[in-house]
């Protein structure tokens, strides 16, 4: 017992095993039963027509859409902040150190009280509503409305500090030294930026965006709650599905989820591995 | 090239003189306000207001009677227990979990790691919506479906990437040579874990710790499926007030205020100990 202990195969397999066949059991486990699950028929006969389900019926592919809608159009508001407030998190101005703490403030917020929030601000007799009624104008509908604007304020605003978070820090993980370096080879401030900073950064960029895309197009209780009626996130539609006991359409819908997610995590690999493959070509 | 650079003053000039740093900081504490205590502070109005009809920019009557009914609640205060009793456990048992497999991870070299990497991170890939239905038909089978056990060992599948990804980052940073030292001072096994390993994961272990309490604490796609209507959490409370067709914004407001207090906490303190560094380098990279 005690030479098997030495071992280091055996050591390394031991210490593996809490994690790993933790999630093997309650992560993989659950996977496997629900692929199987969503290709049974009820008799436990072979068929794949809870997918065709997904691909045929008007609702369901409105609701991989809307899935999809709701995936991107977040990531890219969220980008388009992120980068410039990581820039200035960068720069030395006052107060500095107690924004850097208060912006994460989001992050420890549940997107329930984010949906909340929403429809207190932004839905019509909402705060900004009553403000600025006594000039005349009224709110256009931002919360269950038809594009989504409610579940992309609120994902959005959930979304800005973790992203914030994750550039800051690639930009960071950069050397000064290769800054310097361009800068003295001639390059403008502006094309350091785009074509050395940016790139080197990429790795931490990209992840961010994955994590977020893929944290916001799964999830369930923003879309429900200040989410459009019709058409509703596939997310949505499964959770309607499960109540109505469709077990097997459920996890049909589930695994074109994940596979949409499993997709965008693999395109992420192809595209950093590029990077990879460029920086080593820039050593030569 | 140099018309480009004239075109773009902006470009050149961007070295921060004194009046743009106080620029900057009002701008962004500005934006602050708007985007963050603004929402803050007419969420807790709502929740003292005592009605608050459209044309009134700020409510014109206050009351506490509902935040001392909302408290005297046995619905509330068992959502509340549940919710803090699921978060403790759930957050020893993904650190006790995490260990020993982001010491493999960060210690010992061997083939399939990236591998085992890939597979640690799925949880977060896959949507957890996806685990939770998956995970009810495992359950059925171990009868834990609808129990508060079911709910912490669906809710530990979201927090343990995140522990052991940020555990391997810690302990990467453990010298070897502070082992060997130890080792060859006569320290055994138990010693070494105990007065070396364990000591200089604390900031990881906190860090982890703390993001897992908050994870679990708000946590509500997994626990909405596994847990209702049958175990109750604060998240799942608030929901049930949620209701597009019975929407009560006091009570929800309320219930919101008593789900974010203790996140808020954990995060004032996580502020302090969280190094930005070690966040990143648990989730900036897959």
């Amino acid at each position: 017992m005690q030479a098997a202990l030495h071992d280091r195969k055996i050591q390394l397999a031991l210490l593996l095993l809490p994690g790993v066949g933790y999630l093997l059991l309650f992560f993989g486990g659950p996977l496997v039963s629900a692929l199987i699950g969503s290709l049974r028929l009820d008799d436990g006969s072979f068929t794949l027509q809870w997918y065709e389900r997904i691909f045929t019926r008007v609702t369901m592919l409105r609701g991989l859409q809307t899935s999809i809608y709701y995936g991107v159009a977040p990531v890219i508001v969220s980008l388009l902040v992120s980068i410039p407030l990581a820039l200035l998190i960068r720069q030395n101005f006052r107060g500095r150190k107690l924004f850097n703490g208060l912006y994460k403030l989001p992050m420890a917020v549940p997107g329930i009280i984010v949906a909340l929030m929403v429809i207190i601000m932004a839905e019509r007799g909402g705060f900004i509503d009553r403000v600025i009624a006594p000039f005349g104008v009224s709110m256009p509908k931002l919360v269950r409305d038809e594009w989504g604007i409610g579940v992309i304020l609120a994902t959005v605003w959930k979304q800005i500090p973790f992203m914030t978070l994750i550039i800051t820090s690639a930009f960071a993980g950069i050397p000064e030294d290769i800054r310097h370096a361009a800068r003295s080879l001639g390059a403008s401030r502006l094309n350091t930026f785009a074509f050395v900073e940016v790139p080197l950064a990429m790795p931490g960029i990209t992840a961010a965006l994955l994590l977020t895309f893929i944290g916001s197009m799964g999830s369930y209780a923003i879309p429900d709650i200040v989410g459009s009626p019709s058409p509703r996130p596939l997310s949505v539609l499964m959770l309607f599905e499960f109540g109505e006991g469709r077990f097997a359409q459920v996890y049909a819908m589930g695994m074109v989820l994940s596979l949409f997610a499993v997709v965008v995590l693999l395109a992420y690999y192809a595209l950093t591995a590029n990077i990879g493959v460029n920086r080593t070509k820039g050593d030569e | 090239m140099a018309a480009l650079a004239e075109t773009m003053p902006t470009a050149r000039a961007r070295v921060f003189h004194e009046d743009d740093r106080l620029l900057v900081s009002a701008g962004l504490y500005a934006a602050l306000g708007l985007t963050i205590a603004l929402p803050l502070v007419l969420m807790f109005l709502w929740s003292v207001a005592d009605g608050w009809a459209p044309p009134n920019v700020i409510p014109r009557d206050y009351t506490l009677s509902r935040w001392q009914a909302m408290i005297a609640d046995p619905g509330l205060l068992r959502a509340a227990l549940n919710s803090t009793v699921i978060a403790v456990v759930v957050t020893f048992a993904t650190a006790l979990i995490a260990l020993p497999t982001a010491w493999a991870m960060a210690r010992f070299p061997f083939r399939l790691k990236r591998l085992v990497e890939i597979f640690i991170l799925a949880p977060v890939i896959i949507p957890g919506l996806v685990v939770a239905v998956g995970i009810g038909q495992v359950f059925l089978f171990l009868g834990l479906s609808y129990s508060i056990a079911g709910v912490i060992l669906v809710q530990i599948v979201g927090t343990l990437p995140l522990m052991i990804r940020l555990m391997t980052a810690t302990l990467e940073t453990i010298p070897d040579d502070l082992i060997h030292a130890a080792r060859s001072l006569g320290a055994g096994t138990v010693g070494v874990v105990l007065h070396i390993i364990l000591p200089l994961a604390v900031p990881g272990l906190l860090a982890g710790g703390l993001l897992s309490f908050i994870g679990s604490f708000e946590e509500f796609d997994k626990s909405f499926i596994v847990g209702a209507p049958v175990v109750e959490t604060l998240p799942i409370k608030l929901y049930t007030f949620l209701d597009p067709y019975s929407l009560q914004l006091p009570i929800a407001s309320i219930i919101a205020f008593i789900l974010l207090l203790p996140a808020l906490i954990v995060f004032v303190i996580a502020g302090r100990i969280l190094r930005d560094d070690l966040m990143a380098a648990g989730m900036g990279k897959l």
